[in-house]
């Protein structure tokens, strides 16, 4: 059962600048859903478009930012949702936090530096719930950041009195304090130290058993998706080239991107030689030509530089967009040793 | 006029049997905040020692999380700041009477972590390499510095830092620090704001001067599996504080102390077979962890004693490495 279906979304940045327009091509035509009550990754290197598409697909929609394509639709337990049909500030405000809600990168850009943390709560009971009585708020908080297994006393503080693993948590069960039904975690770990890290995916796992529901992980550090996903899509370039189950993708990636970037990955006891890929990640103002991987694949053909690969499920909830995985490759190298 | 790099005595470059590259013996820091009633102090290196061998090059790790004081020892090093107490020897020679000379600035030269901050955003990339080159080195020293990163002249002629990609420029900021020549490199997180698909393309670039340049690199990082995969030796830190120090592959392979199996097992492993299944505490007030007497890790350690918390523990050689942690005492386990 699903609960979010995006189709075709293209979602590109475009500037204008004496009448010459400029997009860049962040979320370039991508399909998937993500079913009820499951952890679903994106991960990707940085300027591939998924905290983009995490932008348009949680409704933060604004310029420069431009919705060109596509659907996003939700279906929750009581209605349907087209995302993209909202019209005005208003009908966007009754779905953000209470269906679906967002933890953002940088915990200190969402915390005010200048009010306490419980002043931050009661904004967002207050504009939602409109609870006004300070028991039934006190009491509301106070469970929810216990079951977290936080400590009161930091509602007291201000943001800049807290550690940066501590502020993350708070943003944590700031956005989850409504029971939303999808959260959207934009690299919610990154810049915290490991032991920090480790706590943060603790109490994600935590909250989503608790809750039940649903998560939409950005990251682009594979071993945290690894530890949290349930399925896992990689973005490369303003498309999804694999998407699978975590176990299937890391045990048996399909695509060359997804190989290279799981082959360089240095573990703790292994010493043994790791490589790069050759290049690097291509401008998404004028990506490159049919698969957009092709300037750095090490197996690509002809064919990869002037048709783009669609998204194809070649075994059971495991879809690849390469032309390897077509079955075509054969008779291209018929044809090439025929000559 | 260049300085001859031959064995002049008194100079850094003659050597003396056994010598070490580089000594750093009871690096003290300590950082003051505030002024009058308000003023606080913090201890962000403390007690510090290790050394680098001279006979052969080496990979260092210095680990630990944010606020370890690693990046601090990094600075003292390279005599960004001045020590509190305890001694700098850099071939032999104490790092007070070598600070700013030209000579020491050739030997040692330094990696930043992010490399659109190392390069001025107003001035070309291979302007740097022209100036670095006319006054520090053999004419055709850079281009043959850019060739050993894998970048070329013509890739990075005309261009200006925000025109090349994160990957690119920190193999140029590395291809400039290999221009005088050097024998120790300072890098600082060199890798944290690189793409995981190029990272590997810098850690390999340090293997490669250490086995064909003899090029000795001092890795300062949070990232064990980078520093697992690249260095010899490493140090563990905490709260200013080495923990563990030995070879990379006994401290990591088989922690001894409690912070550093803590460290060991929070390192998420790319395998979904792998998931974290116990639980962990965190410490919320983290600062609260310079200040504390005695073992910084007691707060959060699991053979904690009444000793741990009072007073601070020596270094115990195990197992060809040193552990700060009274679990190595003899009778530890029966002790109250």
């Amino acid at each position: 059962m699903s609960i979010l279906r995006v189709e075709n979304l293209k979602a590109h940045y475009v500037t204008r600048k004496h009448r010459k327009v400029t997009r860049v091509l962040a979320v370039d035509g991508v399909s998937f859903q993500i079913n009820k009550n499951e952890i679903y990754g994106i991960a990707g290197e940085s300027g591939c478009g998924k905290s983009t598409l995490l932008k348009a697909v949680s409704g933060l929609i604004k310029p420069p930012l431009e919705v060109v394509e596509g659907q996003v639709q939700y279906q929750f337990d009581d209605r349907d949702l087209d995302l993209l049909t909202l019209r005005g500030e208003q009908e966007r405000r009754e779905i953000r936090g209470v269906r679906i809600s967002h933890i953002p990168q940088g915990s200190m850009s969402v915390l005010n530096p200048v009010r306490r943390i419980r002043k931050s709560f009661e904004d967002i009971i207050g504009a939602h719930l409109g609870i006004k009585d300070k028991r039934e708020f006190e009491d509301m908080v106070r469970k929810h950041i216990e079951a977290l297994g936080l400590d009161w006393n930091v509602m007291h503080s201000f943001p800049h009195q807290l550690s940066g693993g501590m502020r993350q948590r708070i943003t944590i069960a700031l956005a989850t304090i409504l029971r939303p039904d999808v959260i959207f975690a934009d690299e919610p770990t990154t810049a915290l130290d490991v032991v920090v890290q480790r706590g943060v995916v603790q109490l994600i796992k935590t909250i989503k058993k608790e809750q039940q529901n649903t998560l939409v992980i950005v990251t682009h550090d594979l071993a945290i998706h690894a530890n949290l996903c349930d399925r896992l899509a990689i973005m490369y370039a303003g498309k999804i080239v694999e998407e699978a189950d975590a176990e299937a993708l890391f045990a048996d990636p399909k695509h060359p991107y997804t190989e290279m970037l799981l082959d360089s990955l240095p573990i703790v006891g292994d010493r043994t030689t790791r490589e790069s890929a050759p290049g690097a990640p291509p401008s998404l103002v004028h990506p490159p030509s049919g698969c957009r991987f092709h300037p750095r694949c090490p197996q690509a053909m002809e064919r990869c530089k002037l048709e783009a690969p669609n998204l194809i499920e070649v075994e059971i909830g495991h879809r690849v967009a390469c032309f390897l995985q077509e079955g075509i490759v054969d008779e291209n190298v018929q044809e090439f040793d025929a000559r | 006029m260049r300085t001859s790099r031959n064995s002049t005595p008194g100079s850094i470059n003659s050597k003396v049997p056994g010598q070490k590259l580089l000594e750093v013996k009871g690096l003290t820091k300590v950082f003051t905040k505030g002024q009058g009633l308000v003023k606080s102090t913090i201890l962000a290196v403390n007690n510090v020692s290790f050394s680098l061998q001279r006979d052969r090059a080496e990979i260092f790790t210095v680990a630990g999380e944010s606020g370890s004081g690693k990046s601090t020892v990094a600075k003292l090093i390279l005599g960004f700041e001045i020590p509190t107490a305890g001694q700098i020897l850099y071939k032999g020679q104490e790092l007070s009477t070598l600070r700013g000379k030209k000579q020491f600035m050739q030997d040692v030269q330094p990696v930043f972590q992010n490399p659109f901050e190392t390069f001025n955003p107003l001035k070309k990339v291979e302007s740097y390499f022209l100036e670095t080159e006319k006054n520090f080195a053999r004419p055709g020293a850079a281009k043959k510095c850019l060739e050993l990163v894998g970048l070329s002249m013509d890739e990075i002629g005309g261009k200006y830092p925000s025109e090349m990609s994160g990957g690119q420029l920190q193999r140029a900021s590395i291809a400039r620090a290999l221009i005088t020549n050097p024998s120790l490199l300072i890098v600082d997180e060199p890798v944290s704001m690189i793409d995981a698909s190029l990272r590997m393309s810098v850690i390999n670039l340090f293997k490669k001067f250490q086995e064909e340049q003899g090029v000795s690199i001092l890795y300062i990082t949070h990232d064990l599996a980078t520093a697992y995969y690249v260095s010899d030796r490493i140090a563990i830190m905490l709260r200013g504080q080495i923990v563990e120090i030995g070879s990379v592959k006994k401290v990591l392979d088989e922690p001894l102390h409690p912070y550093t199996q803590l460290l060991k097992s929070s390192v998420p492993v790319p395998d979904p077979a792998e998931k974290w299944t116990s639980d962990i505490a965190l410490s919320d007030m983290e600062a609260k962890e310079y200040v504390q007497k005695g073992c910084k890790f007691a707060g959060r350690c699991p053979h904690v004693k009444e000793l741990c918390r009072i007073r601070e523990p020596d270094y115990y050689e195990v197992d060809g490495r040193s552990v700060k942690c009274y679990i190595y005492e003899k009778g530890w386990d029966q002790s109250a």
